[in-house]
This record gives C-alpha cells, structure tokens and sequence, in this order.
C-alpha cells in the first residue's frame, strides 16, 4: 500500500512537471510564431538595405578559433571572405594545433609574420606569433598556445579584433552570405544592442559549394535527422520566446555577434566555463541589468549560419555531456539569478524555467520512466496504462516539435522537396522514441560527470565538406 | 482510491487524443502551409515568367507592353507591383525610377497605397511609405514627413527611410529637426543624412548656432555630411566645455579635413587630458602633411592609451614620407609603440 501511494504521488509529480511543460512549449511556440511574422513585415527588403545605405557601416572583426581544423579551415575563411558585408576583417586564432591548420593557411593564403600591435584587455595563453597575408589585408591569423579551450581562443581573437563589433563563430560554421548584414542591424537600430545571436541549422545531407548551404537536404542518418528538429525546437521555441521579452540566456557558440567593449567590460569568455557561450550571454545580462543600464541581447529567427552535427553515437554523448556540464555549470554560477527580480524576465521566467526543464528536466524524465515500468512491471501499473502514458509523451512531444517545424518554414523554408518535408514529420515523431530518452539519459550520465568531477571534450569526428 | 482510478483513466485517455489531435493538426498545418507556399511560388514563377518580359518592355516606355499592364487582371497586380518594386531597393537610377513611376501610375495602384498608407494597421502602413519613398512620389512627401509622427515605430523607421530614397531637399528640415529623436533608429537617422550628403550641412549649421545643447549630435552628423564649409564651426567647438563636443568636432574635421587652423588645434589637442578627444585628435591629421609638427608629436602617442596610440599610428601611416620618418625611430622598440611602429612600416611595405 504504501509503496503505491509513493508511487502515486511521485506520478502526480510528473504529471504535473509534464502538463508543465508542454504548457510551456506551445506557449513559447505561440509567441514565436508572433515573434516570426513581426520580424518577417519589419525585415522586409528595404529594411534589410539599410546596412548599405550607410556611409560607414561599423566594422565588424570575426573571430574564428581554429584547433586541428585543417580539413575545413581553408574553405570557411574563403566563405568568410566572399561575405555580402564589406565592412568586415577576420581573425583566425590558431590554438595550439597538432595538425598542419598554421601551414595550410600559410600555404594557402600567403602568410607571412607580420608585426601587429593590439590591444589586449583579456587575458590568455601565450601568443607565438601573427601572420598577415600578402593576398588578403582582411585576414589576420594569431598563433597561441593553447589553452585547452575555445574561451581562450576567443578572447585572443577579441583582443586582436579592431571592429567594433565581434563574431565569433567556429571553424566549421558555415555562414549565410546575409548572415552578417542581418546580424548588424539590431545594433544599428537600437544603441542598446550588446549582442545578436541567430538560428543554427545543421548542414548534414546537404548540398554545400565552397564552404556555404548551397541546397538544403536531409541527411541519411536518423541521428541527424532528429539533431536538426531538435534544433528547431530549442532555437525556434525557447529562444524565440526568450527574445521577445529580450531576456536571451544564451548566444549559440557557432554565431555569437558582441559589441567589443560590452564583451571586455564583462572580462571576455570565461577560460573555465564549460559552456562558455551561455556563461557570456548570462554574464552579460547580469552586469547591465544590476547596472540598471538598457542592453539588449537580439535574436536572428532565420538560419544564419550551418553546423555539423555528429553522427555517430558516441561524438554525439560526448556533446551532449558536455553541454550537460555546462549547463549546470551555468545555472550553479547564476543561481542568484534564479527568482531575483533584480533581473527582470531573465531572473523571474527564463533562468526558472531553464532550471526546471533543462536543469531538472532529464532527470524527472528518467526517473519518471524507470518508476512507470517498475510500476508496469510489479503490477501496480497495468500495462495498457503505461501505454497511453508513453502514446501521450509521445504524441505531445510530436505536436510541439511539429510547431516547430512550422516556424522553420514560417522563418525560412529551407528544406523544399515533399521526400525532406515528411523526413521532417517523421522525425518529430519518432524522436520521442528513444532519441529523447537517450538524451534524457545522457543529462543524467553528464549530470553524475559534473557532481564527480569526470568527463572531458569527448570525441567529435570532423569531416570534409 | 477505486473512484479515482476510472477517473485518471479517462483523464488519460482524454490526454491521448488531445495530444493525437494536437499532433495530427500540426503535421496538416505544416503540410498545408507548405501548400500553400508551393503553390504561391508556382503563381509567382508563373507571374515572373509572363509580366517580367513585359514589364522590362515597359520600362523601356514600350505602348503595348504598358498597356499589357493596364490591362492586367487585379488579382495579378499587387504582385506585378512589387516585381516593379523591389529591384528599385538597389538600382536607385533616376531614369528606372521615373519608368516605373508612371507604370504604377497607369495601373491605377497609387490610389490603393494610398489607401494603405490610411491604414490602420502598421504592416500596411510600412510597405506604403516605403513605396512612396522608392517611387519618388514627391507630392506624398507631406504624407511621409506626417509618418514620421506615426505611432508605429516600424512606420517611423520606414518613413524616414522613404524620405532618404524620395531625396526631396523640401524633407531636410523635418529630418534634420528628428536628429535627436531617440525613437527613431539610430542608423536610419544615419542613413538619411548620407543620402542627403552636404545639401544637410547648411541646415545642421543654422540649427547648431541657435542649439548649443544639442552640438555633439550635431557634431556627429557633421562627420557624416560635413564639408569646409563647416570647418571653421567644428574649430570653435573644439574649445566647448564639454570633452563628448570636442571630441566630436575632431572626429568631424577628420572627415572635413584640415586648414592650417585646424590643423593646429588638433596638434594642440593631442596634449589634452581626456583619451577621446585625443584619439579624434589624432584620427583628424590624418593625412594631413600642411605646416606643423605634426608628424612628430603624433609619433609621442605611440606609447600613450590604445585608442590614441592606434589613431596616432595610422595617422603617421598616411602622412607619407614625413610619417615614416617619425615612425622609424620606434620601431626598434619592443614596446607598444615600437611594435605599432613596426606593424605601420610593414603594412606600406607590404601593400602600398
């Protein structure tokens, strides 16, 4: 007896959690969707011409940190440089490769070492040495040794950037040739504006010419199918509906667009956050809203840049580890955030419900699972019961993932052949069964990683495009 | 507890359809809008590929083929109209203009962006006044001068985006007036004053005389429009109270150039105490190779803050041999100026 009211009571606490959230997602996913068509009347193409009407748009540095990417790192800064936005240099941050990334950029781009004075606010590694290239005065490539991490990296770049805007992205992002042009004009429309993040899709199985997304297409492997509605669902739901109350939490690591000075007031990337993109973005929010000065952190709902997601199980819970890492990380060093209305949307909204479904989430989820079939499997359950409550997970989970599949086409409709599109449907359906679970349980495993002390970068295999 | 579980099981069984239904219309809406866009684009492909031969006839002031035009069924012309439109956003040729002016003349759509443009919805309003400002309606410029007072802050931003394509010298005060209008965008205000170049500079300094408190922002639209013929303004303000205001009148004279006057205040000016005004300073002789020490003292702020310090190193950089000559001293120098120095000499080398 007993044992089943404890086993009643921790259901209704799941049931509540899960009523919770779906609440949750379709909320966010009905403010997205105002988000979108607000943003898709006001970006026309006259208001998107802005940044070429202007007599000196501001420059804007793009930083790329590059560790053992000699395979992608020519074609990216190739891309990077055939950018529609002229006001534009880039730094490459060498950090400590053990492959030939230093000699194929020299090779390639006709490096050579160069005196390059700079300031330097943010501490970092030891830097070995600059190169310039004799083909291209917009590139700049910063040698160091490494750090371990792409904090580092990143702040070198910052440090070496003369824009007053930065962008950080990673070596193999792959930008939209308008990514830059639609990242600046928050900045130039509101003087508040301290960063812009955007929409990251996932390139797999798609057709890509020189470094950029040339036609959109689903890959082969399910693993990536399901990354990239997963995607949609984090960026299109939570971010969207973040970034309508402005109270962003989290600017993608793959395209992060700062004004320089807000970066180096808050002293950079921090070179012992895991997920140092989320601690950034936090810390950014922290210092300007206890400053009681306005800052506004925008969100670009069209895709802006194009990633590799891994496709092999273990790269993919070495990722999702990580992430899991960071993120308690995260919510354990901005825990006084959590509840204060000091800090507005962020601190009484975004940071609790961060903590709950992201922070606590995998964890009801799991347990919530394992109680169920302990329950089905000892009788307390019947086993037509534990088939509705998974039909019901399941089919909630299809419906928001398939909002947000719908905001992707409403933003930008990438994928065009009916084969894509119902590849799409089946995966918003079938990731939640097993896929969601496997990430369930790999928070639990990145949880007991970050409560120990384990766990390190995981393996990620990197390929040619 | 008996009663209870009948209950959660039709409360389950309700959540299951519920959540069937719900991802059942999601997956329609998807397919639906998918549709729907599919067969958008086909009718706009078609549309492209029946009036975009014509239309190029039109604009080429072709009788039969704006009569084609004219004649097209209503449905068709809103999308007719933007086919006209949109290419104006980047071709800004007066003659292209003109043509596609008076083809939405003859097909009678002004009445209809007038009538948007009464709207009471903003994302009507916006298109109108865009339309208005690409097309170069110079008699609607009261209209988008009155958008500029919209509620909307879209159609704010629009209108005086408009006004910078309808490039009417008659709008300048109304613009100029919302220089400090915080509501409206930052770099639209920007934009606008580009687009107008130095026919805006008489305005600003007639404003600037008879609004000394606004003289920073005016300072800084003169470093987007600004010609000598404000020079001799920006030297007296490089003696204001205010550090912000002189800083800005460098920065300005920067893009004026320099007399021998100027020249002089801001060699002077690199002595100052506050970092920016130095850096604008700094930033204002480049180039410049007229009469002063210039070279050398900027060569003394090799080693000073960074803003200063960089400025003061492209400066030299741009003053030629004079310039090299003062940046070749330092560049033995391990420290900041010694590299600066180095990193001037290599780039002229390597690139000039």
């Amino acid at each position: 007896m007993s044992l089943t009211v404890i086993i009643a009571v921790f259901a209704a606490l799941v049931t509540a959690y899960f009523v919770l959230w779906n609440v949750c997602q379709i909320t966010m996913g009905v403010v997205g969707a105002w988000f979108v068509w607000r943003y898709q009347r006001r970006r026309n193409i006259r208001s998107r011409a802005l940044v070429t009407r202007l007599a000196a748009p501001p420059l804007v540095s793009v930083v790329v940190p590059a560790h053992n990417e000699s395979l992608t790192i020519v074609e990216s800064i190739r891309a990077l440089l055939a950018l529609d936005y002229e006001a534009r240099e880039i730094v490459v941050v060498n950090d400590g490769s053990s492959d030939d990334t230093l000699l194929v950029l020299q090779q390639t781009f006709r490096l050579v070492p160069a005196p390059l004075a700079f300031d330097q606010p943010l501490k970092t590694a030891a830097v070995r040495g600059h190169y310039r290239s004799m083909t291209e005065p917009d590139l700049v490539v910063i040698d160091k040794v490494s750090a371990g991490c792409k904090a580092d990296a990143s702040n070198a770049g910052i440090n070496a950037a003369s824009g007053t805007l930065v962008l950080i992205i990673d070596a193999d992002t792959m930008l939209e040739p308008d990514a830059l042009s639609r990242g600046v004009l928050p900045f130039l429309e509101d003087p508040t504006t301290v960063a812009a993040g955007g929409y990251v899709a996932i390139a797999n199985g798609s057709r890509i010419e020189g470094n950029r997304v040339i036609d959109a297409g689903m890959p082969r492997s399910w693993l990536a199918r399901f990354q990239i509605v997963e995607y949609m669902r984090s960026f299109l739901l939570f971010r969207l509906a973040c970034a309508s109350q402005n109270a962003v939490t989290i600017v993608s690591g793959a395209f992060g667009l700062f004004r320089r000075d807000a970066v180096i007031g808050v002293g950079g990337f921090s070179d012992n956050a895991i997920g140092e993109d989320m601690d950034l973005t936090l810390r950014l929010q922290r210092h300007f809203r206890a400053q009681r000065q306005p800052a506004r952190i925008a969100f670009v709902p069209v895709p802006v840049c194009w990633t590799q997601a891994p496709e092999d199980l273990p790269s993919l819970r070495g990722q999702r580890c990580r992430w899991r890492r960071g993120l308690l990380q995260t919510l354990w060093r901005y825990r006084r955030v959590v509840a204060n209305p000091r800090y507005g949307a962020v601190g009484m909204v975004v940071m609790p419900l961060t903590t709950l479904f992201e922070g606590v989430g995998p964890l009801i989820e799991v347990a919530g699972y394992f109680v169920t079939t302990i329950a089905a499997l000892i009788g307390i359950l019947n086993w037509s019961h534990y088939r509705i409550l998974l039909g019901i997970s399941v089919l909630f989970g299809a419906a928001t993932t398939l909002l947000a599949v719908l905001l992707s086409d409403l933003t930008a409709r990438r994928y065009l052949r009916g084969r894509d599109l119902a590849l799409l449907c089946a995966a918003a359906v079938l990731e939640n069964v097993g896929y969601r679970q496997l990430n369930s349980w790999w928070g639990c495993v990145g949880t007991f990683q970050a409560l120990t002390g384990k766990g390190g970068w995981g393996p990620m295999k990197r390929r040619e495009f | 507890m008996n009663e209870t579980v009948p209950n959660i099981d039709r409360l389950a069984l309700w959540a299951l359809w519920i959540g069937m239904a719900l991802a059942a219309s999601m997956a329609l809406v998807v397919i639906a809008g998918r549709l729907g866009q599919f067969a958008h684009e086909r009718f706009l492909r078609r549309l492209t590929g029946r009036y975009g031969p014509i239309i190029e006839r039109a604009l080429r002031a072709d009788a039969d083929a704006l009569d084609a035009l004219v004649r097209s069924p209503s449905r068709h012309r809103l999308d007719i109209a933007r086919l006209l439109i949109f290419p104006l956003v980047h071709d800004r040729s007066p003659d292209r203009i003109g043509a596609t002016r008076d083809i939405i003349r003859a097909m009678s759509l002004v009445p209809l962006a007038d009538r948007w443009l009464r709207s009471r919805w903003w994302w009507k309003r916006v298109p109108a006044v865009q339309t208005f400002g690409l097309l170069r309606f110079a008699d609607r410029a009261p209209q988008l001068v009155a958008a500029l007072d919209d509620s909307n802050a879209d159609v704010r931003s629009a209108a005086l985006d408009a006004l910078a394509d309808l490039h009417d010298p008659t709008t300048l005060t109304a613009i100029i007036v919302r220089m400090h209008d915080t509501s409206l965008h930052r770099g639209r205000r920007a934009a606008a004053l580009a687009a107008f170049g130095a026919q805006c500079e008489g305005f600003l300094v007639e404003l600037a005389r008879v609004d000394p408190a606004h003289r920073l922002n005016y300072a800084k639209a003169l470093t987007i429009c600004g010609t000598e013929r404000s020079r001799h303004m920006l030297c007296e303000w490089t003696a204001d109270d205010r550090e912000e205001v002189r800083a800005a009148a460098f920065e300005a004279l920067a893009r004026v150039g320099l007399d021998n006057r100027a020249a002089a205040l801001a060699i002077a000016a690199l002595e100052s105490r506050d970092v920016h005004e130095r850096a604008m300073a700094a930033a204002a002789l480049h180039g410049w190779t007229g009469a002063g020490d210039g070279a050398t003292r900027l060569a003394r702020h090799l080693g000073d803050a960074w803003p200063v310090a960089v400025r003061a190193a492209q400066a030299l950089q741009s003053m030629g041999a004079p310039g090299r000559a003062a940046l070749q001293p330092y560049a033995a120098g391990t420290d900041q100026a010694g590299v600066l120095a180095r990193q001037m000499l290599w780039e002229v080398e390597a690139w000039v």
